[in-house]
């Protein structure tokens, strides 16, 4: 087995196309390397410098109730250190949200709810459409090109050539022989693939404005081995198509028109049309929604404010109707971004039949870019705005002269809070929450490489020589 | 001659690759354009509806004032974005007409809210997939024309006769392309079918005409294609290599240069004009403000109680609410500042009434000001505009021309109209637009009228003002847009053709 891999090993570097990949690799890798060396410290500064306003104007407020009704200011999305290996259309979602409260006229103001602005492309930007080079492109456009190029003749090319009878001949196994054959080509697409990784990676390490922790090393091995399965991936496709075809000419055809289908126009073509399966709420019915609730909510409690004069009443009324304005509105908007994102997510799950959507998925994951990473942003917004609640009603409560009515200002503590006790939203990952969203992705590639190999197999077995 | 072309006709037609070749594009385009006339589509309606809303919201209003926000120009989908997309969706489609400003691409905003997630998803256009699709078909077509002939040693058979090489070679030209022809004009068939069985699109002579320019442009797109494998398969002797190398070929022209070259053109550092032309215009503003004070404190009457806020209302009993405002931070345009004082529908106090001609003359007096501001801003915006914006753009665009699917792709867009200059021509007709409701202004003198800030004596005629109305460039200038890129196509296919000629009558069989 060693002896044909080897074979073909030795077979594959001497040839036009090792050369060739090699030289593209090289050039793609290198410019992801430049450019992230260039717009990654750019990105870091913005987001440093936002999330510093937004926090020094937090911890500047004092009065409990500013801070009840204020709200924890804009929250940022971190940028991921590993944008260079996936960007995952970052730039198309949105990279905040806010805790936003209504503007209103009187002394009674309306209560911090998390708002999740919408994804607006640049409107400015009249520059032509482009994917971004990076990683992710490379891998899934690029190698698996590649990885058909290496493998579209490995057993037709062997079959008109006539040296696969004389294989064949040898006291070899046919399924070490099919083996040795995808281990070869597997290693020769590696050479040139890994060599163009750790040239990437000299780059970018080598500069001291981005620094990569052990945790993102792992990271980084772990998309490269997504790589290898996807490549594998490919490797199989191709043996398969050489194994049933006579003709190796006829075989490449095959295999690029299933790869322009597949990876080229597929993923976007069967988004476009599953997004259509359940539709997201319109903006208008959304904001329709809300005025018809924040309504409700005025009609419950504006007879009850009028009924009554005792102050003390009132204040309690209006406490009530403050934070129910913010609950409830809150609640909506929730409701719509995950009906939006719910719209995002089929129509994802039916471009899996792709496997090239399916390793983007896997690589923007691991990136920590892209749309997982956007939902754990909103998951880690939604657990501290919690958290926050929980900070004010606790603050509240330790204060026995307040009359603990939230919502009003009489109502509230009037103790001044310090700056240290006021909860800081840390946009946090963790690997392991990322292996969950991947495991189903992950198996389906691994499935999807068994499959085809298996297929490769019971194909060349058949064949007649 | 026609015997060598019904030869190679033959050949290629009964391949496997022509049939994979027709079935693998009619799929893609007809699949694509479902999709894509569905989003039109959604796209029209949400402007019929933007449009209608505007229409509502301006008669709502009953000063001439309070058009401001009110005056909302948009932007109608092109349908030929089906068939190259541009920027049609991508910059904003809908723009307010004001006098203290003059509107361009980067003050639109955008009607119609779908869910923005969805932008993660590319759209695919027909010239998209003509791009990637014809152009490999064209290659596997060409790789072995030559050098499969060689090898076989069909080539040298048919050397024996007395047919001259350039002959052989204009055969096998003229039969491929008549092959590649055919998934082409089939697909087109079906995506044309398919939009007049639409509802909602009414293509017009002009747009076929407009159509047959993009079916020429990716006419030459193909033949360039074609003529790449040819020259490789003329350059090399096995099939194996020459297929090898139209692969590379491929991928690096159309898979990796454009993005290659537009991910790398973000680095170039940008002009820093951005802050300088902001303060010019901050300063010519400012101007401004300080001729209105001046305006005030001479007249006897707007003075003492000083224009602006409670005051305005206790000096001269209007009841309304005044606003100013400076540099609108939602606004996407960097470079937008302006200042500018309103008063909405109000009654008069009877007190006041004989203070009213001095307002209106005070208003007549700013507005006219302001627009002569906004004229000497513009001379500045304007290129700071074109610095900032078009010229990257235009930077990126340029080096996207080195391969021919930059050209294809610059040529077709500039038939369907949706190129950069197709959408500047909405915008120049918007600013156009703004010149008349400018000018019916001033001949109504509604300026300094009664109407403009109080409604208590007749409101505003809004029926009356200029009707925008945007055509798009007749198919003329689209022609002479996409000539160039159309003629560097036409050239290159030329030089190929006889660099293939050259080759290949030197070659020894």
């Amino acid at each position: 087995m060693w002896h044909i891999a080897k074979r073909e090993l030795y077979d594959n570097l001497n040839s036009l196309r090792f050369a060739l990949a090699t030289v593209l690799l090289l050039a793609l890798m290198l410019t992801n390397a430049v450019v992230h060396l260039r717009e990654h410290p750019v990105r870091m500064q913005k987001y440093r410098d936002a999330a510093m306003e937004s926090l020094n104007t937090l911890t500047s407020r004092t009065d409990l109730y500013d801070l009840a009704q204020k709200g924890p200011e804009k929250l940022y999305k971190k940028p991921s250190p590993l944008h260079f290996s996936a960007d995952g259309g970052d730039g198309l979602l949105p990279a905040f949200t806010h805790a936003a409260s209504h503007f209103r006229g009187g002394d009674l103001k309306s209560f911090w709810r998390m708002t999740y602005p919408s994804a607006t492309p640049n409107l400015k930007n009249i520059d032509p459409d482009a994917t971004k080079i990076d990683w992710a492109f490379v891998i899934s456009y690029v190698l698996s090109l590649i990885a058909l190029l290496f493998t579209f003749d490995a057993i037709s090319g062997e079959r008109e050539h006539g040296t696969l009878r004389l294989m064949l001949a040898n006291p070899i196994p046919r399924h070490t022989v099919l083996i040795g054959k995808f281990l070869g080509a597997f290693i020769s697409v590696n050479i040139p693939f890994v060599i163009a990784v750790l040239m990437n990676l000299l780059v970018i390490s080598t500069s001291s404005a981005v620094h990569l922790d052990a945790s993102e090393w792992g990271r980084l091995g772990i998309i490269v081995g997504i790589a290898m399965l996807y490549l594998s991936l490919f490797l199989a496709l191709g043996l398969l198509v050489s194994a049933r075809v006579r003709q190796s000419a006829v075989s490449l055809v095959i295999l690029l028109l299933i790869w322009v289908s597949f990876v080229v126009f597929m993923p976007n073509t069967l988004a476009s049309i599953a997004s259509d399966f359940s539709p997201a709420r319109s903006y208008d019915a959304f904001q329709e929604d809300r005025r018809q609730t924040r309504r409700a909510i005025l009609e419950v409690y504006y007879p009850q404010l009028s009924a009554t004069d005792d102050p003390s009443k009132k204040m309690v009324i209006s406490g009530e109707y403050v934070t129910e304005d913010a609950t409830q509105d809150g609640r909506l908007r929730q409701e719509y971004l995950s009906e939006r994102i719910s719209q995002v997510s089929q129509a994802r799950t039916i471009t899996r039949i792709s496997p090239v959507a399916i390793a983007q998925h896997l690589l923007e994951v691991f990136a920590g870019t892209g749309l997982a990473r956007h939902l754990q942003f909103v998951e880690n917004v939604q657990l501290y705005a919690r958290e926050y609640h929980e900070f004010i009603a606790d603050t509240e409560r330790a204060d026995p002269e307040s009359p603990h009515i939230i919502g009003v200002r009489d109502g509230m503590s009037k103790k001044e809070v310090s700056p240290e006790a006021i909860p800081i939203f840390e946009d946090t990952l963790s690997l392991s929450k990322d292996f969950n969203v991947a495991a189903m992705d992950l198996l389906l590639l691994t499935l999807f490489v068994v499959v085809l190999l298996s297929g490769a197999y019971l194909a060349f077995v058949r064949v007649e020589v | 001659m026609m015997t060598l072309i019904r030869r190679e006709l033959l050949d290629n037609l009964m391949t496997f690759r022509f049939a994979a070749a027709v079935f693998i594009t009619l799929l893609l385009v007809v699949a694509n354009t479902i999709v894509l006339l569905k989003d039109y589509e959604q796209r029209l309606t949400a402007y019929n509806k933007a449009v209608k809303e505007s229409h509502q919201e301006l008669r709502e209003k009953k000063t001439y004032s309070g058009y401001a926000g009110a005056l909302v120009v948009q932007r109608p989908p092109n349908p030929l974005s089906i068939f190259n997309l541009g920027l049609d969706k991508q910059v904003g489609n809908k723009i307010e007409v004001y006098h203290a400003f003059v509107p361009t691409i980067w003050d639109a905003e955008k009607h119609g809210a779908d869910n923005p997630f969805l932008n993660l998803f590319t759209s695919i256009d027909i010239v998209l997939v003509f791009q990637g699709v014809l152009s490999l078909l064209a290659l596997i077509f060409a790789y072995d024309a030559l050098a499969g002939e060689h090898e076989r040693g069909t080539l040298r058979l048919v050397l024996t006769h007395p047919i001259q090489r350039g002959y052989i070679l204009c055969a096998k030209y003229i039969s491929a392309m008549l092959c590649l022809l055919v998934p082409l004009l089939i697909s087109l068939f079906l995506s044309i079918i398919l939009l007049t069985t639409s509802a909602t699109i009414s293509l017009s002579t002009d747009d076929f005409l407009r159509i047959g320019g993009i079916v020429l442009t990716s006419l030459l797109y193909v033949s360039l294609f074609y003529l790449i494998g040819l020259c490789i398969s003329a350059m090399t002797r096995r099939t194996s290599t020459a297929l090898m190398l139209c692969m590379f070929v491929w991928g690096c022209l159309v898979l990796v240069y454009p993005n290659l070259i537009l991910t790398a053109v973000d680095i170039v550092p940008q002009p820093e004009t951005q802050t300088s032309v902001y303060n010019q215009i901050k300063q010519m503003w400012e101007k401004l403000d300080k001729e209105d004070k001046q305006f005030i404190r001479n007249d006897a009457v707007l003075s003492p109680p000083s224009r602006g806020g409670e005051d305005m209302a206790a000096g001269f009993g209007l009841e309304g609410v005044e606003y100013t405002f400076w540099k609108d931070e939602d606004k996407p345009s960097i470079l937008l500042y302006f200042h500018q004082t309103g008063l909405y529908a109000g009654k008069i106090g009877a007190e006041s009434e004989p203070q009213v001609p001095r307002v209106q003359d005070y208003y007549g007096f700013y507005n006219r000001e302001t627009i002569n501001t906004v004229q000497r801003t513009w001379l500045v915006r304007k290129p700071a505009l074109e610095a900032i914006y078009v010229q990257p753009a235009n930077l990126g665009r340029m080096l996207l021309r080195f391969s021919p699917v930059g050209l294809y792709d610059a040529a077709t867009e500039a038939w369907a109209g949706t190129d950069l200059e197709g959408i500047q021509d909405f915008f120049s007709t918007v600013q156009r637009y703004r010149r008349a409701v400018v000018d019916y202004f001033y001949d109504k003198k509604i300026f300094e009228s009664r109407q403009w800030f109080a409604a208590d004596k007749g409101t505003a005629d809004w029926d009356a003002l200029p009707q925008f109305s945007f055509q798009r460039s007749d198919t003329g200038i689209n022609a002479k847009r996409a000539l160039p890129d159309m003629l560097l196509l036409l050239t290159m296919n030329v030089i190929l053709f006889t660099v293939i000629m050259l080759i290949f009558i030197k070659s020894e069989v």
